[in-house]
């Protein structure tokens, strides 16, 4: 059986400051993480920026502290951004997503300048996703692999 | 889909947006905690942990987390 499509929503595009005294967008989706065992205890909810150039969801060192996680504890990966190389640490988490929970490794890293990026490992996955320019807004639509 | 419909739809978001004021007026480099409908900032925090703290002695008990840069720019990670 292929997969099945699930909750779908539409994201106004988010207005940011750009520094200059005009304002950018960012796709962004309010989610919660939490450790991956019954009935932990969530994060916040926490703004995260929808990003198809990420390769995996990666996460504020904070957060990650805060549900319970020993981040420097976790496997190594060196990621490559445009200022060079990066370490984050790899952990398994609960994503809690529109349409419920999706069980992710996600990176965590405390240099990351943003509270989390949805990325392709964990997200993109999850979701047909449409970055509408003309409506100003992103359309997720869940896809529940079977 | 006329060009018009996204214009007016610039100009909207560009004139009514709390959430994109309470981000101007956020400080740097540091945690916020916006309302629940996201319009004004409750708490603010050098750490996720103390403004998640924060927002609770404030009564805002399932508030939106942003991290605010050090300086706003384009992003590019």
């Amino acid at each position: 059986m292929g997969p099945t499509v699930g909750v779908s929503l539409k994201l106004p595009y988010r207005k940011v400051p750009d520094g200059k005294g005009g304002f950018g967008y960012y796709a962004e989706v309010p989610v919660n993480i939490a450790l991956p065992t019954k009935n932990a205890p969530r994060s916040k909810r926490f703004g995260a920026i929808i990003d198809s150039g990420a390769s995996r969801c990666i996460f504020n060192a904070e957060i990650g502290k805060a549900i319970g996680l020993d981040v420097p504890k976790g496997e190594v990966e060196t990621t490559l951004g445009i200022t060079g190389p990066s370490n984050t640490y790899l952990h398994d988490i609960s994503l809690y997503a529109p349409g419920g929970i999706i069980a992710i490794r996600a990176g965590f890293s405390a240099d990351l300048p943003v509270a989390g990026i949805l990325g392709m490992i964990g997200f993109f996955d999850s979701f047909k996703i449409l970055f509408d320019p003309a409506m100003l807004r992103c359309e997720l639509e869940r896809i529940y692999k079977a | 889909m006329k060009p018009l419909d996204t214009l007016e739809r610039l100009i909207a978001m560009a004139i009514n947006d709390p959430r994109f004021e309470a981000l101007q007026s956020a400080p740097l480099g540091q945690w916020i905690a916006l309302a629940e409908d996201e319009s004004k900032i409750v708490a603010v925090g050098p750490t996720y942990a103390e403004a998640v703290a924060n927002s609770e002695k404030a009564g805002v008990s399932d508030p939106v987390l942003i991290k605010v840069p050090k300086a706003w720019a384009p992003l590019s990670v």
